[in-house]
């Protein structure tokens, strides 16, 4: 198939794992990009706190499972086109999309379809054969929405529970709900679609959507199985902490309630962002 | 922020070629990397009941079951290819193996449609549809990978 | 002894039985209970009742059963033999406790001692043979842990069965005598005949008595320590001896 990470066909550029800006966080996250920039992708580990793989007669200690997943290069590329556009000028894409700090952003503009799409969040000028683009708020919030209103169909098939405050990184699916609200589907799709974007752009969406802020937003009630996950004795051993990648998962101090420890290990399950994976390795490994 | 220009390439030319091997998620943390007897041990003693599979390992009960990955995905294991003498801070990973199917073990606790793996099983089907474009149809191969 | 189902299946936990005799469901009996194999690292601990007629105590005297600790293997098989051979009034039922659940009770998340193991497996065979309609009216068991309380607790469950709790009831009660032959014969059957059900090919099967103090079960646990997966489940993993080793000489596991 033509979209695949892997292209077999083409031996010459491999696919490579690269850092870039996280539209969400600011900070570095780790993406894909395929063979030829083609194509981008993100990458987001599934992890629970001890655990191995055994991988046909081999043991692995590291026990994390990396999704890597198609991903809009449009998310990368709209902090940039924001960052241009507050001088409010048409401006060549080329001399936008660049980040001084990750080499690897311009080279977004190589996926085969950012170009063709620039015109979902910009407004497009054509000079000759030129093209210019400036930064159109109303654009990008309608092209939000309909990411948003495609999720909420995603979410509805796949039966999965939208309670209040559930976020993508502890999703839990709870059997068959059906009484959940569309409010309750928004808000859900809303909060995925957040971890893509700034938390202006995330707080505008909200108002386009005609969604009101929550105040006080709930904690999320850790379902039964979670907190049963939890109850596991927890031995973190000093050479499990030097182990992991410092940043990547936060983990509980020594002194912690029973509690504390059972909130804190329902926080680190599920999806995280790879801020940190194949960072430069601790040196207790060796 | 010099680790943020580096790049890892994956070396992917092989995958057609490699093997698959049977993979299996612990729910314990094995401080080794390297050999270990898995079909030996593991597999010569896994029962295959109704609902579940049972095994033991260091003395206690396992529980689990095999759960596909997700449709269109294939679960790439890769490794670092370590260049000696070379302080390049660009890297390279291979694909070591494939698999199509996971086992996943849990202590003593029955597996279910809750289990957190298996639910994080759905996410390429999320990802896809906030991410992606609207007329973008997943015919995508593309990898989870085990580091 | 015929271990028949234990042999297909040694990762679980398995009761043998004998006929119930006629006489044993009109009489009131007396049962023995007593159990082999607490002390190993290796292999399965069973726990043995025999019951017959409190009117056949003497006819089970005459056969002379002993402390099963007292004869030596051949004297405990051919005691066997006859008791088995007594189907008319004696009965006996087994349960042997595979190393794996011994393992995994002792291990798991809920912790679940050898004591309470052993004292749930006793009162399982006790209702055993009353649920068979064997009319219990005194049983006789080899003490675990401080005999008042387990009388106690054993009284409670049953009443209307008189209970003694003694140590060394086996060189005391002929019937516990008969349990303990019963018992240890079994134990010592699975574990010569232990069917490994890891891939391990010729598995030597010099390992002494399976006592920790014991050389060549000593020699064996060393031998046979896999650093990653342990041990083959005929050794109980929840033994101070074997997680020694494992914590020594093999590859460090969090849970």
């Amino acid at each position: 198939s033509t979209d695949s990470v892997i292209d077999t066909q083409k031996h010459d550029c491999d696919p490579a794992f690269v850092r870039l800006r996280n539209p969400c966080t600011d900070a570095a996250s780790l993406y894909m990009l395929s063979s030829g920039d083609v194509e981008l992708f993100e990458v987001k580990a599934f992890e629970e706190d001890f655990h191995s793989w055994f991988v046909g007669q081999t043991v692995q200690r590291d026990g994390r499972l990396l999704f890597v997943t198609p991903m809009d290069p449009l998310y990368l590329i709209l902090p940039c086109l924001i960052k241009s556009g507050i001088e409010g000028k048409f401006q060549p894409v080329d001399q936008v999309v660049m980040d001084e700090e990750f080499p690897a952003c311009s080279r977004l503009l190589s996926c085969s379809r950012s170009l063709a799409s620039l015109h979902h969040v910009a407004e497009e000028k054509e000079v000759g054969t030129l093209k210019f683009h400036r930064y159109s708020q109303e654009k990008t919030m309608n092209w939000l929405k309909k990411k948003v209103e495609r999720t909420v169909i995603t979410l509805k098939k796949r039966n999965i529970c939208v309670g209040q405050g559930v976020k993508s990184t502890t999703y839990v699916r709870v059997k068959p709900q059906s009484d959940y609200q569309e409010e309750d589907y928004l808000r859900y799709a809303h909060g995925l679609i957040s971890e893509y974007i700034s938390e202006d752009l995330s707080k505008a969406l909200l108002r386009h959507l005609e969604l009101p802020e929550l105040t006080s937003p709930k904690e999320t009630e850790p379902p039964s199985k979670k907190r049963k996950l939890s109850d596991k004795p927890v031995e973190a051993g000093e050479d499990y902490t030097k182990f992991n990648s410092a940043d990547f998962v936060r983990k509980p101090s020594k002194k912690m309630t029973a509690a504390q420890k059972s909130l804190a290990k329902v926080d680190k399950t599920g999806m995280k962002p790879m801020s940190s994976f194949f960072s430069p390795k601790v040196k207790a490994e060796k | 922020m010099s680790c943020n220009t580096s790049v890892i390439r994956v070396q992917a030319s092989s995958v057609e070629q490699t093997q698959r091997v049977p993979v299996h998620l612990m729910p314990c943390e094995i401080e080794h990397n390297g050999t270990a007897r898995v079909s030996q041990y593991l597999t010569a003693t896994t029962k295959d009941c109704k609902h579940e599979k049972t095994v033991s390992f260091r003395g206690r009960g396992l529980r689990g079951q095999e759960i596909s990955c997700p449709q269109g995905y294939t679960g790439l294991v890769l490794k670092e290819i370590n260049k000696l003498g070379s302080d390049q801070e660009d890297r390279t990973v291979r694909v070591s193996s494939v698999f199509d199917k996971l086992t996943y073990w849990n202590l003593e606790t029955p597996p279910n449609s809750d289990d957190t793996v298996v639910m994080a099983m759905d996410w390429p089907e999320l990802a896809e549809a906030v991410s992606l474009f609207f007329s973008f149809q997943s015919s995508h191969n593309v990898c989870y990978a085990v580091s | 002894m015929e271990l028949g189902p234990f042999e297909t299946d040694n990762a679980v936990n398995c009761r043998l039985t004998s006929q119930i005799p006629d006489v044993c469901q009109t009489e009131d009996c007396c049962l023995g209970i007593d159990e082999a194999g607490r002390g190993p690292v290796l292999g399965p601990m069973v726990y043995g009742i025999c019951f017959c007629p409190i009117s056949k105590k003497d006819k089970l005297k005459e056969l002379k059963v002993a402390d099963s600790k007292t004869l030596t293997e051949t004297e405990r098989e051919n005691l066997f033999e006859k008791l088995d051979g007594a189907k008319s009034y004696i009965g006996w039922a087994l349960q042997i406790l595979s190393p794996n659940t011994i393992s995994t009770s002792m291990l798991q998340r809920t912790k679940y001692n050898l004591n309470s193991l052993s004292h749930d497996t006793a009162i399982g065979l006790v209702q055993y043979a009353l649920d068979r309609g064997v009319q219990l009216k005194e049983v006789f068991v080899d003490t675990v842990g401080p005999a008042d309380r387990y009388e106690d607790k054993l009284s409670k469950l049953f009443p209307g069965i008189k209970v003694t709790v003694r140590p060394k009831a086996d060189s005391l009660f002929p019937i516990v005598s008969a349990a303990s032959i019963c018992a240890k014969v079994a134990r010592d059957c699975a574990v010569k005949g232990w069917n490994f059900a890891e891939d391990l090919g010729e598995v030597d099967t010099n390992y002494g008595s399976g006592y920790p103090n014991d050389p060549k079960t000593k020699a064996w646990l060393l031998k046979y320590l896999d650093p990653v997966f342990g041990y083959p489940q005929f050794v109980r993993f929840s033994w101070s001896t074997a997680q020694t080793l494992m914590d020594s000489k093999g590859v460090t596991v969090h849970w």
